[in-house]
């Protein structure tokens, strides 16, 4: 579906500020798969991702989407924006419309859809991010909260339904539950239509909740790439590039390194909490079995 | 003896906030709040989207004026239009949008402009510059064009911008938001040393492993405080904080899990190092045995 080739990019070429923001990547997404990029801040991912619905152009190497080669000068850019929908990193401030409804409603019309279908999909995007249909439709966006913002401007692009989802990290700035509930709402999407997903994250529980497959960037790079699982597997060589790992992945490698027998490809509180429980039951079981017969502790 | 310095730094007395309170739909924000803050303390500050946290935090450098109640910088009331000057260089305040407090074209410009508005000498405001671009980790930046940073690396200039004009208090509301995890890190490590240099610190973090590093936590309900504590007094109460949607660190969910297993599991753990000892000794316990 997205087939990213030896791509560069320069910030202000040919000035003093000239910045080199991406150095040769590739990068392959197949369609319906949960992809995520993650890499420490300036390591390119916005820049990136902002080439994959075309809002960047290729200075050098190559961004086919679904066949579309975005290099060629006569790409079908309109063509490609509607298949790809991008989530920017502060998506609230796209919000233009005076109300929250108007304003995601503002992109299929642009569509020329039928008006019920604009406002069957208005409904459905809204409750996709959690804002309640009645009571958020006619509130002024100005008068939203900095978390309510950004639900509604994420409804904007999801009411497009995109084939290929583009986040890039949406979800800082949202509480806990708000973060949780937006990302089961987008795996059951996901799930349920196959829609593809690419995923900038610098939270590595969404990471692993949601992606099978990621690309770790540094310095405009590919450095890393393979199944979530198998990534977070080697924890030092991310936390070498600047990247975090969950808690308890941490804690697991952690016992490992003083050599303690345990998995490290935990990735979820459940799962810590299933292996330490099977070495913790050993461990109590055999006490239960010495003081039993009678053995001296 | 009482000396001024066991002042608190600022003392809130029945905060009252609405927004629009005049208009005949007021929106109540924040609710009878009281609230001490001791000199050289490490506050955060947590509660779900629309809690009142960042209006709080407005009340402290005079950003906003209380609709009832008072709140006092240093014994000065926000209220007194002639301590504005005095109340905002003592308390500085870091947004979570950098963009939103980045002002010139280059870093070192940036960071510079808050004492050149003090009049202060150049030399100094040299100093300065140098020291909390330093202190960020954004020396070698010191040229860039602010526009050209990521997020994580705005924000560290615009934290260097705040220290710059060497405040007393420093708030920081969800600063850390648009950083990468070793970023956070990199931010959390200067405020935990500003901090341990007497540094009056109060965060509002969404990030509990964040909140841990505090010495007292907040947090806000509907514009109340509906829990406050030492971060292990506070994330104890697991479900109560889930009720309040928020998450406690998962070391501590974890402990917690394991605590409803097994009661003997302590279920207070707040760090890494904390689970890894424990699960240490008792996983060294049965290898001895063996």
């Amino acid at each position: 579906m997205i087939k990213v080739e030896d791509l560069w990019h320069t910030y202000l070429k040919g000035t003093p500020l000239e910045a080199v923001a991406l150095r040769g990547v590739d990068m392959e997404v197949y369609k319906g798969e949960a992809v995520g990029i993650i890499g420490p801040t300036g390591a390119g991912k916005s820049t990136l991702i902002q080439h994959l619905n075309g809002l960047l152009r290729p200075q050098r190497g190559r961004v086919i989407i679904d066949g579309e080669d975005l290099s060629d000068e006569g790409a079908d850019i309109r063509a490609i924006r509607r298949k790809v929908g991008l989530v920017s990193q502060y998506p609230e401030r796209q919000l233009f419309r005076p109300t929250v409804a108007e304003d995601i409603a503002f992109g299929p019309q642009q569509y020329g859809l039928p008006q019920d279908e604009i406002h069957q999909r208005v409904r459905w995007a809204m409750e996709m991010v959690g804002l309640d249909f009645e009571e958020f439709k006619d509130r002024c966006t100005s008068s939203l909260s900095g978390g309510e913002m950004r639900r509604a401007a994420i409804a904007g692009i999801l009411a497009l339904r995109p084939e290929v989802l583009v986040l890039d990290d949406v979800t800082s700035g949202l509480d806990p539950k708000g973060r949780r509930d937006l990302i089961k709402r987008i795996e059951r999407w996901h799930r349920k239509e196959g829609i593809t997903l690419v995923i900038v994250s610098s939270s590595m529980e969404e990471i692993v909740q949601l992606t099978e497959r990621i690309y770790v960037m540094k310095e405009g790079r590919m450095v890393m790439s393979g199944a979530t699982r198998e990534v977070f597997a080697h924890p030092q060589a991310l936390i070498e590039y600047g990247l975090g790992v969950p808690q308890v992945t941490e804690v697991m490698y952690t016992l490992r390194m003083r050599g303690c027998e345990v998995a490290t490809d935990i990735l979820t509180v459940a799962e810590a909490e299933e292996e330490i429980w099977k070495i913790l039951r050993g461990n109590f079981a055999f006490r239960t079995l010495r003081g039993m017969g009678g053995g001296r502790i | 003896m009482k000396t001024s310095s066991d002042e608190p730094i600022i003392r809130i007395e029945n905060l009252c906030f609405a927004y629009n309170a005049d208009s005949e739909n007021p929106v109540v924000a924040l609710k009878d709040i009281n609230l001490e803050i001791n000199r050289g303390e490490y506050i955060a500050i947590i509660g779900h989207n629309g809690s009142g946290k960042t209006t709080l935090a407005k009340h402290l450098n005079a950003l906003l004026i209380p609709t009832k109640g008072d709140v006092w910088v240093k014994g000065m009331n926000t209220r007194d239009p002639s301590c504005l000057r005095e109340i905002r260089s003592t308390v500085g305040m870091v947004f979570q949008n950098p963009d939103n407090q980045l002002v010139a074209t280059i870093v070192e410009e940036d960071v510079a402009f808050g004492p050149e508005n003090l009049g202060l000498p150049p030399e100094e405001i040299r100093e300065r510059v140098d020291w909390a671009l330093e202190i960020v980790g954004m020396l070698p930046f010191r040229n860039y064009a602010p526009h050209l940073l990521s997020a994580g690396q705005k924000q560290k200039v615009a934290l260097a911008g705040a220290m710059a004009m060497k405040p007393e208090c420093l708030i920081l509301d969800e600063s850390t938001t648009y950083l990468d995890p070793a970023g956070r890190r990199e931010v959390l490590d200067v405020v935990r040393r500003l901090n341990e240099e007497g540094i009056t610190v109060i965060t509002i973090t969404h990030f509990m492993e964040e909140a841990v590093q505090a010495d007292r936590v907040l947090v806000l309900e509907k514009g109340r405080i509906a829990v406050q504590g030492t971060p292990r007094q506070v994330f104890r109460w697991v479900e109560r904080l889930r009720a309040l949607q928020l998450d406690v660190p998962q070391v501590t969910e974890l402990a917690w899990r394991l605590h409803k297993r097994s009661s003997n599991f302590p279920a207070d753990l707040l760090t890494v190092e904390e689970m890894v000892e424990e699960l240490c000794q008792r996983i060294g316990r049965r290898t001895h045995y063996l």
